[in-house]
């Protein structure tokens, strides 16, 4: 019996494969999403995509895209900087939630209210995994991190962050806002199109956040994990298209 | 598994080798996620050199890769796969035993043993209350390993005094003591009577990192 | 102040663990802080334990605002300290210049990492240049290196001494194989061992009635005329030199009638004390000088230690490329002694590599 080798997109970078991601990670199959999205609008050339710090930067040398390592929080302004200089790239800032809501979160705001012409990715999984989970800008209330240890208490740190949100209204209405979750591939991967066609019609910002799994830090099993995903997170943070240009939102 | 620094890769590499010795296979599961610099990964070539098979990245697999480098290496999610002994090294964190989620198949299995390591000598779990309290936030402990020490300055009554607090604590909550660990070093010094079975232990981890 | 042991403790324990143990023990109240490695565990600890002692503590945004929530929190009298590494080391430059121009109680624990950028997660001693001179000012400030997790413990009391007693910024200068380590050492109590801990005050929200018992504080950062900053760093300067000689800390071995002399700082010069000790036995007249304070520097000391023989050459040796070398070329100008380097930016050494080196160049 042959083994049915998985289709790999072709913008992935075969050297770096198998990739570090744990096990049960949200990552790969954003990434994939992300690839396959790449191959299809055959922009693999005019990509620049930039990771930031925490598990995003294991994708640093996952694209066949030129890429940059940035500093935490710092590759929003990077991609502002590429795109500003050379406006004919296609410019994607790959973050987790600490790069995006918290350290990053001046240059996200700024960029968003400038409308800069970038397209940006979130990956949030509630806690920033890398660094050993310690509490993030979208951990649950309640939820137990290394620095929330005896729960997330909303007194004290306030509620989880809902970027998406914030981010459609400081936009104007050429900026293109989702929010897409790894449990649902076929809309994840329409709304990474989504955003990117809005950068290369040259229309303004665009922004998707996607909830993602992490096992790993949640230290939950297959089923826990999707019921996190899906039954708990999907609670704080909504799915679909907050804001788009290309018509009707997709809910 | 047990509180950071009490001593969990040492005992959990000792035992692979002894069990090795004793001509069993033996693979050691690197699962610690939060603070990869005292573990098995920054051993694993030497280990392997041994005979045991190492499910973990090793550090320049790993290489600071995004800050930490606490990932999880996907052989250890399956490592129950694996023939032979299997010992589980579980970081510390503030999940204790529910890490073993992480390994497909572990909570199920009959033949697990969560060995929970205690070192008296740990200020968290430094007297009886702290030892008590640690041990109910764990989750599921099957036996306690017995490990105070001072590092380079540990003493045999050291040891004594501290194991002492813990076997109290342990019978108080009804958890067996599956043994006690002493440095090779001390071996000959006289002490011949325990009561407790003593295992004694090479030390690794002082070279894992500088 | 309730005593957080009962008795000295000898205790098993990681450098990070023993900044938030001590923390605790000097009465700190609160911590503000952001992930990065090697430094978590202060707040992983740190977390675990403020419920107990009815501590506060934030994870903050970014370091930027971890340094100036502390700067925030010790303007309103209450005993802060923050901990952070490379790159957050690099940000929180900014706050750490307010709190030298402002002369603000902040005590903060820098864990070197490899450098620049994101360099490693692992170790390194090339944040001294950023730690004793960083910020747009002229380092006025107080950094102590510790090469023992005993020394981390004392000198984060002591730390936190300094700063409320003469309001410069004031660092514990440490690093990744110090944080992660374990050894033990032994906590204890202030007042156990003699040590009365400085009252705090605060600068801000002071007590009475304004206008009837006292005049409102205006607090500020910025001057008009350049006259008026020059008066200000002349004033902050005298005081700075007046105290130098009650804070300076050093060790010296075996410089008499030393031929070279190692200098090295923090971890390393636990590793020159070895090469010291094996070169002597193999009838090498080795000294070892280790400056505790690297600011203030201990240069009247390294000066009388240079000249007792006099000694013909200085090896310095550092895991960075040049950071110590500079700061004490700074400090001994004048000295004719040859100077000679062993840089390992971002790697450890062992008393071989220093041994090796003063054979070769002996």
């Amino acid at each position: 019996m042959g083994m049915i080798a998985p289709a790999i997109p072709k913008s992935w970078y075969l050297p770096s494969k198998p990739h570090k991601f744990c096990p049960g990670c949200g990552h790969g199959i954003v990434l994939k999403a992300l690839g396959e999205t790449i191959d299809e609008l055959e922009i693999q050339d005019q990509v620049v995509f930039g990771c930031d710090i925490g598990c995003s930067l294991l994708s640093w040398n996952f694209f066949a895209c030129d890429s940059t390592q940035t500093h935490h929080g710092r590759t929003t302004p990077v991609m502002v900087g590429i795109k500003r200089s050379r406006p004919e790239l296609i410019t994607i800032g790959y973050m987790g939630d600490g790069g995006g809501y918290s350290i990053g979160s001046q240059h996200l705001l700024n960029s968003a209210v400038r409308n800069e012409k970038v397209t940006l990715i979130l990956v949030n999984n509630t806690n920033y995994g890398m660094t050993g989970g310690q509490m993030a800008p979208t951990t649950l209330p309640g939820q137990k991190t290394e620095t929330s240890p005896f729960g997330r208490d909303v007194d004290l740190t306030g509620y989880p962050t809902r970027g998406p949100e914030f981010i459609a209204e400081l936009t104007p209405d050429s900026a293109y806002v989702a929010r897409a979750t790894v449990s649902k591939y076929k809309q994840l991967r329409r709304f990474l199109r989504n955003a990117l066609r809005n950068q290369m019609e040259g229309n303004g910002f665009s922004f998707v956040e996607v909830l993602s799994t992490c096992p790993t830090n949640w230290r939950t099993n297959a089923q826990q994990t999707w019921h996190f995903l899906e039954d708990e997170m999907e609670q704080y943070f909504p799915i679909g298209e907050i804001k788009t240009p290309f018509g009707k939102g997709d809910k | 598994m047990g509180e950071y620094a009490s001593g969990k890769s040492e005992v959990a590499i000792n035992r692979a080798l002894e069990l090795k010795k004793q001509g069993r296979e033996v693979t050691l599961v690197d699962l610690d996620t939060v603070e990869p610099f005292y573990t098995l990964r920054t051993l694993k070539n030497e280990l392997e050199k041994k005979g045991l098979k190492v499910l973990a990245f090793t550090r320049a697999q790993s290489f600071g890769l995004g800050e930490t480098g606490a990932m999880l290496n996907p052989a250890a999610r399956w490592a129950l796969k694996q023939e032979g002994d299997i010992i589980l090294d579980v970081g510390y964190g503030v999940f204790g035993a529910q890490t073993l989620n992480l390994v497909e198949g572990a909570n199920e299995s009959p033949e697990l043993k969560v060995m929970a390591v205690i070192n008296y000598s740990r200020p968290m779990t430094g007297n009886r209350e702290r030892i008590k309290s640690y041990i109910k936030n764990l989750g599921r402990v099957d036996a306690i390993v017995a490990n105070t020490h001072m590092g380079d300055e540990s003493t045999i009554d050291l040891t004594k005094t501290g194991n002492q607090e813990i076997f109290i604590v342990a019978a108080e909550l009804g958890i067996p003591i599956a043994y006690q660990v002493l440095d090779e070093k001390l071996k000959d010094s006289g002490e011949k009577n325990w009561e407790i079975p003593v295992k004694y232990i090479k030390r690794f981890m002082p070279t894992a990192i500088w | 102040m309730p005593k957080i042991f009962e008795a000295g403790k000898k205790a098993f324990i990681t450098g990070n663990e023993a900044v938030a143990w001590a923390a605790l023990a000097a009465g700190a109240e609160i911590m503000f802080g952001y992930p990065i490695t090697p430094q978590n565990e202060v707040m992983h600890y740190w977390t675990r334990l403020a419920p107990e002692y009815g501590k506060g503590f934030l994870q903050t945004e970014d370091e930027l605002s971890a340094g100036f929530t502390v700067c925030g929190a010790v303007q309103s009298g209450k005993k802060a300290f923050t901990a952070t590494a490379g790159p957050g080391n690099v940000l929180m430059q900014e706050p750490f210049g307010m709190a030298e121009a402002m002369r603000l109680p902040l005590f903060a624990v820098i864990q070197q990492r490899g450098g620049p950028s994101s360099g490693t997660v692992v170790y390194s001693q090339q944040e001294v240049t950023l730690t004793t001179y960083g910020g747009n000012g002229e380092g006025h400030r107080i950094v102590y290196s510790t090469a023992t997790h005993q020394e981390i413990y004392d000198y984060t009391i002591k730390g936190f001494n300094t700063a409320w007693k003469y309001r410069f910024p004031t660092f514990l200068l440490g690093d990744g194989y110090q944080a992660k380590m374990r050894e033990p050492l032994e906590m204890y109590n202030p007042e156990d061992r003699g040590i009365e801990m400085v009252k705090t005050y605060p600068l801000v929200g002071l007590q009475g009635k304004i206008g009837e018992d006292r005049e409102p504080q205006h607090l500020c950062n910025i001057y008009s005329l350049e006259e008026e900053l020059y008066e200000v760093v002349l004033k902050f300067a005298a005081e700075y030199e007046a105290i130098t000689p009650e804070l300076v800390e050093y060790e010296e071995k075996e410089c008499e009638d030393a031929e070279i002399i190692i200098l090295s700082h923090g971890v390393v010069s636990r590793a020159a004390d070895d090469a010291v000790k094996i070169l002597r036995a193999q009838g090498i007249k080795a000294g070892y000088f280790r400056p505790i304070t690297l600011r203030p520097f201990p240069q009247k000391q390294l000066r009388e230690a240079i000249n007792r023989k006099p000694a013909r050459k200085l090896l310095i040796a550092e895991s960075a490329y040049g950071q110590l070398d500079r700061l004490t070329k700074q400090e001994i100008y004048g000295e004719t002694v040859a100077i000679e380097n062993l840089f390992m930016p971002g790697v450890g050494i062992i008393d071989y590599d220093i041994i090796n080196k003063v054979k070769s160049i002996m």
